[in-house]
């Protein structure tokens, strides 16, 4: 049962090996903040979905199943966007058009279509969250990477005198700007990769 | 046959229970939203002249740049809610000017950019580029290459706001002339 919910982390992991949800992944990780944003998004539209789509597996005929899916996740990315906009009005700002763009990230298409509609609901809630930790682990990877050597920066969410943005002392005045750019992103998306591929290679050899 | 409107009922039953949810939601959150943004509104004003919150405000066309302005008779300046294209749309500018079209100080309201690139210009330091341009000793930058170098790279990857801000200012200036030399 556990591995419902860890295989989403790294063995699947939606980003790296599965390779899915990566046009919201790379348009959103020019910074830290926008990543756990659209990561926090994610997890819960993902889980809203997968809760559904398994709760009506008995009900939705096969012949009509994409668009009840699309329906259920069009419902709850609404839901996220008039909450976030009326209680978290920054957040909102900050992640604006991604927010929407959630509807069509295929990750939860993907997992409502290949797993929450034919497994049990504890098992769907379970690789809900391992998927959407897993998306989120990768979207603050490629950002980080992206953030720390395209702008010298780390930004956070501000609290108190703290604006919430970390300066890398000679990074910051010297950073590489393409990585921040759409062409860094896949750039790193592209190197991250072929890492991923290098030690899943290295680790069959080994057996 | 039985199947086609089995499937379709089914479909729009769950299209009307979304729906449904969607209007309670709608109908608790709208009233915040449009709280705050007025309150943002005001505040954002207050933020440009300590005077505003007694200017009037003068509406001027749903169409064109400028859509409001508040002129502020006593410093003889005015505040206008300009409205620019951005990357992802419509940007709402809200822009202090001297009565010669001088920009004075500028905040970036409502806006769809892109978040890390085209949503800097939220940032305080953006708008400065752009501070004592548009009256007659300097033009408002429109361009790149009218900028120092430093201003320039900053606004790398996000020329499109860059430019959709710059040129509603630019016409943002000029309607204060006018408004200013018929007064």
């Amino acid at each position: 049962m556990f591995n419902e919910f860890s295989k989403g982390l790294f063995k699947e992991n939606p980003i790296f090996i599965v390779l899915l949800g990566l046009c919201p992944a790379l348009a959103v990780s020019t910074q830290v903040i926008n990543a756990l944003g659209m990561g926090a998004g994610v997890i819960f539209v993902l889980l809203g979905s997968n809760i559904f789509v398994s709760l009506l597996k008995g009900f939705i005929p096969e012949k009509i199943r994409i668009p009840s899916y699309i329906v259920i996740i069009a419902s709850f990315v609404t839901i996220v966007d008039l909450v976030m906009k009326a209680y978290a009005p920054s957040l909102s700002r900050n992640l604006g058009v991604f927010v929407q763009l959630i509807v069509v990230n295929c990750v939860i298409l993907g997992r409502a279509e290949a797993f929450a509609s034919k497994k049990t609901l504890p098992e769907s809630i379970l690789d809900a969250l391992g998927m959407g930790l897993g998306f989120t682990l990768g979207l603050l990877l490629i950002s980080l990477i992206r953030e720390v050597f395209g702008a010298g920066t780390i930004t956070l969410f501000a609290m108190g005198s703290f604006d919430g943005v970390v300066r890398i002392p000679w990074l910051s005045a010297n950073p590489a700007r393409v990585l921040g750019l759409a062409s860094g992103a896949l750039l790193v998306m592209g190197f991250l990769k072929a890492l991923f591929n290098w030690l899943e290679d290295r680790k069959e050899r080994a057996a | 046959m039985k199947q086609i409107f089995t499937a379709g009922s089914k479909l729009f039953l769950i299209c009307a229970v979304a729906a449904v949810t969607l209007a309670g939601v709608n109908a608790i959150t709208e009233p915040v939203i449009r709280e705050r943004g007025e309150a943002e509104l005001k505040q954002a004003l207050a933020a440009l002249s300590p005077n505003a919150g007694t200017a009037e405000a003068v509406s001027v066309s749903a169409e064109e740049v400028v859509r409001t302005y508040y002129p502020l008779k006593e410093a003889g300046q005015y505040i206008l809610e300009l409205i620019g294209s951005g990357y992802g749309g419509e940007m709402k500018i809200l822009a202090l000017f001297a009565g010669d079209g001088t920009v004075l100080d500028v905040r970036l309201m409502d806006n769809l950019e892109t978040p890390g690139l085209g949503k800097k210009a939220e940032l305080p330091d953006y708008m400065l580029k752009f501070k004592d341009s548009g009256g007659p000793d300097r033009p408002v930058p429109v361009r790149k290459d009218m900028l120092i170098t430093a201003d320039a790279d900053a606004i790398t990857g996000a020329t499109i706001t860059f430019v959709g801000i710059a040129k509603a200012l630019e016409q943002g200036a000029e309607f204060v002339r006018e408004v200013n030399d018929v007064q």
